[in-house]
């Protein structure tokens, strides 16, 4: 009996051994280099099929190994990647890009004009549904993107040509003043059409069906892995301007395993959390990067007729302590916002930050206890009530549910009468709840997708699908028809100068209550420079970046 | 007892069938959709719903998937890793829950047992009372706070250890979730063991077995661990499909790429075929251990055995 | 017992002389000595002086007693209410008046920075001079002695909620499957296995998703979730007793199936029932910690031991204090419904009596 237990006991466990083996035996192949870039992830890669993609973190991986026609330099600006130069029609309605000669695949096929049609052709193909399908009919106006998606024409249509090899020809429209700035977001990178049929449905799934055209080269990956590698491309064309000879990504969910791996050297760059920065608030290796994120309150001013009232809503958003949220909650560098565009991702004709007057609503958006108070008490005698109780969707992720019961305490210590029930719920279905108006009040976010202040205001006009409280206002839909496709398209002044009109209907009518612009706390090794922080589309840059011995 | 347990596997395949339609039904009843997340508009949606053929009749799709299935294909993903086969993803991150899943089952159940034989064979004394507040340490005390008081004191402050899972050093770095995971395991088997062994030691035909002049070990492993045993098993075997099918905090903790993590994620944002595949598995090993423990009742109690054959 | 053993194998090695062991009886406990009449007492009187006896169920007992009682007025010991949030005293460790002169919960924590650790006085910084968190704030600011009594109610309730429960439903359930065995068995074991077979997290998650979430949707999660093992539990014991004489006896006396599982087997098996009860409480309140771990549990502000826990998680490294006094209530509560049940096993069992 005992020697047969022990039998068994040994068995298992050399079997456990010889499959623990296995597993690492598999990727021994990867050879371990403390030159590499060590950078922690909180999520895992969803997709590495850039028209499929939708997450930051896949952005920023396939950009690692993907050059598209332009790519963004330090400032966010965009300057030539593969194409190496464009012309603009004077009408501005047609692209030319001239691709680089000296680009290759790294199977060795030239990257080519035709790489980008099958790609953009790909993106709006109505079979492959790419989520991101509307960066090239809305936002890009390339001719005939928007009836491609909705099926009314073949996808051969689409207003993207190859005029030969290296030359690429695209028609809008419209006239759009950052389509340049587009050309950096992966749902434009180039596909070589070849491989990609090579590999069957299994493109993007593995090191061996992803192909690199970009300053690295994927070779460790599985999906949704927990550790992405990528290796220096030596046949880069600007390679040698590249320094790092690898990126070794890892995805740590627990925070403070993170910053404990980080400070063992494990890591070269982090995220903290909130609670974390009381620890690293001295170091001079933190520092605080702008996500470009808004969070904000949206109000369902359909369902719930207490909300239609624009007193209680001016209440609601003046009751909120915007500071206190940042400064004694998140503590990570958010930055109290009282604008429905957020700060530092939009930059005007004459190089300002849209939003960097953030006083210019203070009559409808600030806090102020008092007045709040007044606002609420004339709603309430409006609509001839004294309390009123709202349900507030939130998602289950620690910095939502925090925000939340934050906003909560204020509102109802602030305005006598009101009870906020939260309901925490994951994120795909409290989307689902908003999309489908069977909420109250919900605490939802916004990120930038290109450059522009459209990419907010966009969302306000009458049945847009991000509309959720289906407010509508025909003045704010004709300022915004005016400014992508009406008479303001080529005056970038004028057309600035609209949107603050658009952005002021949103903020009079407290639309939504804007509370704050993201930010991440990170943790950065000294002997690293060059990593590049953008807001929008690309995150992270490392083509440039340094690592010290 | 050879038609006994053929009779059982048949009907463990009808009930795994079972089970994988209740897994359908219930996939139908979850509110949301794998597809909505805020960028995508209502065609998209719809054409996002027929290309995965979503929209046909949820008995269509069970038919269409289960026939998938004997060949091997248990569909794609929809949002965890996008157009992936989940056989792919299945097949690297399973052995690696299985491994550590495994590792934590060994270590709670030896040490475990251990425990529970001391704690009962000294009973009332100072050792009983040691293992009794390991057991309950064991029981009270979450498995992710242990991790992270692991991972910090061996993994962080004294380095024995690697705090991160990683599949170039599987071994070593397994250590640690292995052993914060085993921390439950090891304390019911050893309570339960306790309970059941001084039940056993205060019987009948122990007294009659010791009268007898039966000797230490052999009365103790061959007489009372023997009938202590099966309670024993029921309890570990739940545990053990537990363990190996991963969890979701220690996953989270040692950033491994387990299928603990996986489910969750996939729950959570609706991806159906993950959802359906995962538990499927689960289901799978779970009744193919509940086979192999009730045909091990019938070998260690030969009572059950004779039982048995009367059906 | 060691005795007795030792005594055994001296026979076997040596040539018979009678010692003065041979004439000693078997398993001679002090119980045997203590002159008492068993048939004057009821059984449970009985149980109850046997249970007394023992100093470690007394103080489980004592225990659960008084979390009970801290748990109910705990509370409402300070002037904080568990949801009231003061960001301005956010992270303050614990202070107590009178205690602070000895240096102890005075409101100084040390901080483990990367350039090294330091050590604060949060009160004395901010000048809160009157203010007295006993045991500290959390990063809301809000009184973490009146959230861990206020988390040990809402765990109290839901894991004996779910423990009875579970006790009722697959005790029964179990007894009856392994009862009757063959077809009933069979078609009872295998409904158990679909419901089994399915993993927990994906039921629990989607009855909390279909359902507000809220403290009775958990206890029906886990209630769905939890009797499982007790039906096994028990259908294992029944296996085992099911052939014995003492139910060959009853049958043979015209004893109804009813009588017969839940008189005659019942009382026999209380053992291993009250052991796994015991278990099902501290698996519920984890269920319950789990889930709040997934952003599932009981819905914020409120607060249960687990969710405390898993808050104070995310702060272990830098303000320890938060997670500390959950985790010490949760424990305790543990040991001392253990050492109870201990207790009251030895106390219920028949067969010790016969002894």
């Amino acid at each position: 009996m005992r020697k047969s237990k022990a039998l068994v006991a040994l068995l298992t466990a050399s079997a456990m051994v010889a499959g623990l083996m296995g597993t690492s035996t598999a990727v021994m192949a990867v050879e371990e280099s403390t030159s590499d870039l060590n950078i922690m992830l909180e999520t895992p890669v969803e997709s590495l099929d850039p028209q499929q993609a939708t997450d930051g973190t896949s952005f920023e991986v396939i950009a690692d190994y993907t050059d598209g026609l332009m790519q963004m330099d330090a400032d966010g600006q965009a300057v030539p990647a593969i194409a190496e130069s464009y012309d603009v029609s004077e009408d501005g309605l047609t692209y030319t890009f001239h691709l680089r000669e000296d680009a290759n695949w790294s199977n060795g096929d030239p990257v080519t004009a035709q790489d980008f049609v099958f790609a953009w052709q790909r993106a709006v193909d109505p079979a492959v549904a790419s989520e991101y399908a509307y960066m090239l009919s809305d936002i890009g106006q390339v001719v005939n993107a928007a009836e491609i998606i909705a099926g009314e024409k073949d996808k051969s249509e689409l207003g993207i040509t190859a005029v030969d090899d290296k030359t690429l020809e695209v028609k809008l429209n419209v006239p759009v003043s950052y389509f340049l700035s587009l050309m950096y977001f992966p749902t434009f990178y180039p596909v070589n059409e070849a491989f990609f049929e090579g590999c069957a449905d299994t493109f993007g799934t593995s090191p061996d069906t992803t192909l690199s055209n970009g300053a690295f080269i994927l070779d460790e990956y599985e999906p949704a892995a927990t550790v992405v590698h990528l290796t220096k491309n030596e046949d880069y064309y600007g390679a040698e301007n590249v320094s790092l000879p690898g990126l070794n990504y890892q995805v740590i969910q627990d925070s403070q395993q993170a910053l404990m791996s980080y400070q063992t050297g494990a890591l070269d760059l982090t995220l903290v959390n909130g609670e974390q920065v009381d620890q690293v608030a001295d170091d001079p290796e933190f520092m605080t990067i702008g996500a470009g994120y808004l969070w904000y309150v949206s109000p369902n001013m359909s369902a719930v007729p207490e909300l239609d009232n624009l007193n209680i809503r001016l209440a609601m958003t003046m009751a909120i302590d915007r500071d206190a949220i940042t400064a004694d909650v998140l503590k990570d560098g958010s930055i109290p916002t009282y604008t429905a565009v957020p700060m530092q991702f939009a930059a005007g004709p004459d190089g300002s930050d849209f939003s960097e007057d953030q006083e210019k609503f203070s009559d409808v958006c600030k806090y102020d206890a008092a007045a709040a108070a007044d606002y609420w008490a004339k709603g309430l005698e409006e609509l001839g009530i004294s309390e009123l109780t709202l349900d507030m969707v939130v998602d289950a992720d620690d910095a939502p549910q925090k925000v939340a019961q934050v906003l909560k305490e204020q509102w109802e210590t602030t305005l006598p009468g009101l009870t906020v029930n939260l309901t925490v719920e994951p994120k795909k279905q409290r989307v689902q709840d908003m999309q489908d108006g069977n909420f109250e009040v919900a605490l939802t976010r916004w990120g930038p997708d290109y450059a522009d202040p459209m990419t907010y205001l966009g969302m306000w006009i009458t049945d847009n699908s991000n509309n959720y409280g289906l407010w509508s206002n025909e003045e704010y839909d004709s300022i915004i028809a005016e400014c992508t496709t009406g008479d303001l398209c080529t005056d970038a002044e004028g057309r600035w100068a609209r949107l603050y009109d658009a952005e002021k209907i949103v903020m009079d009518e407290a639309v939504i209550f804007p509370l704050y612009t993201q930010a991440n706390a990170e943790m950065m090794y000294s002997g690293v420079t060059g990593v590049e922080f953008h807001p929008v589309a690309l995150n992270r840059v490392y083509k440039n970046a340094v690592k010290a011995e | 007892m050879k038609k006994y347990t053929l009779k059982r596997i048949l009907t463990s395949i009808f009930t795994l069938l079972v089970i994988l339609l209740v897994l359908f039904i219930l996939m139908q009843l979850m509110p949301g959709s794998p597809f909505n997340d805020e960028k995508l508009n209502n065609d998209q949606r719809a054409a996002l719903y027929a290309k995965y053929g979503l929209d046909r009749p949820i008995i269509v799709q069970f038919f269409h998937y289960a026939k998938n299935m004997l060949k091997g294909d248990l569909g794609v993903s929809y949002n965890i890793s996008k157009n992936t086969p989940i056989a792919q993803m299945i097949q690297t991150r399973l052995p690696i829950s299985i491994c550590i899943g495994g590792l934590a089952v060994t270590i709670g159940a030896i040490v475990g047992l251990l425990l529970g034989l001391l704690a009962a064979l000294k009973h009332n004394t100072i050792w009983d009372s040691l293992a009794t507040v390991i057991s309950v340490i064991g029981v009270s005390v979450p498995s992710y706070v242990f991790a992270l008081a692991l991972s910090y004191s061996m993994g962080f402050r004294l380095q024995w250890f690697p705090m991160l899972y990683n599949a170039r050093n599987a071994l070593q770095s397994s250590v640690l979730p292995s052993i914060s995971l085993s921390m439950f395991t090891m304390a019911s088997i050893a309570r339960f063991t306790r309970s059941e062994m001084l039940e056993v030691l205060g019987s009948d035909y122990m007294l009659l077995a010791e009268s007898k002049g039966i000797s230490g070990s052999a009365l103790i492993f061959k007489h009372a661990l023997r009938n202590a045993l099966i309670p024993i098993i029921t309890v570990l075997a739940p545990l053990i499909v537990d363990l190996m099918t991963g969890s979701l905090v220690i996953e989270k903790i040692f950033a491994i790429p387990g299928v603990g993590s996986l489910l969750v994620n996939a729950i959570q944002s609706n991806d159906y075929n993950v959802v359906i595949s995962l538990s499927f598995i689960y289901s799978a090993m779970y009744i193919g251990i509940m086979l192999v423990v009730d045909i091990l009742y019938g070998v260690i109690d030969p009572r059950i055995r004779l039982a048995k054959k009367g059906d | 017992m060691k005795k007795g053993t030792s005594t055994a194998a001296a026979v076997q090695a040596a040539p018979y002389v009678p010692v003065d062991a041979d004439f000693q009886l078997k398993n001679n406990f002090e119980e045997i000595g203590i002159d008492s009449n068993f048939s004057a007492q009821s059984f449970w009187k009985d149980v109850i002086t046997r249970f007394f006896k023992k100093t470690s169920a007394v103080v489980g007992m004592i225990l659960i007693i008084l979390i009970t009682i801290m748990a109910a007025i705990g509370p409402g010991m300070n002037g904080y209410t568990y949801s009231g949030q003061t960001l301005s005293e956010k992270n303050l460790a614990p202070r107590v008046k009178g205690l602070e002169k000895l240096g102890i919960f005075d409101g100084s924590e040390t901080m483990n920075t990367t350039r090294g650790s330091k050590t604060v006085n949060n009160y004395e910084e901010k000048g809160l001079d009157d203010v007295y968190y006993w045991f500290g704030s959390d990063n809301f600011g809000r009184d973490i002695w009146t959230r861990t009594w206020e988390g040990a109610r809402v765990s109290l309730i839901i894991a004996i909620a779910a423990a009875l429960i579970d006790m009722i439903i697959g005790m029964s359930y179990g007894l009856i499957s392994g009862y009757f065995g063959g077809k009933v068995d069979m078609v009872m074991q295998r409904i158990l296995e679909i419901a089994n077979g399915i993993p927990r997290l994906v039921i629990v998650t989607l009855l909390l998703l279909v359902f507000q979430p809220g403290m009775l949707t958990i206890v029906i999660a886990l209630m769905l979730t939890e009797w499982v093992g007790m039906s096994r539990i028990a259908r294992a014991e029944m296996l085992k007793l099911k052939e014995q004489e003492f139910v060959l006896a009853s049958r043979t006396l015209g004893a109804g199936h009813f009588s017969i599982i839940f008189k005659e087997v019942l009382p026999n098996i209380i053992g291993p029932i009250i052991t796994q009860v015991m278990f099902s409480i501290p698996t519920a309140i984890f269920t319950e910690a789990f889930l709040s771990f997934v952003g599932l549990g009981i819905p914020v502000p409120r607060c249960s031991l687990g969710s405390l826990i898993s808050e104070g998680f995310n702060s272990f490294t830098t303000h320890p204090y938060q997670i500390i006094p959950p985790i010490i209530v949760m424990a305790l509560l543990m040991l001392s419904f253990n050492l109870v049940a201990d207790g009251l096993r030895e106390a219920l069992d028949p067969k010790l009596k016969e002894m």
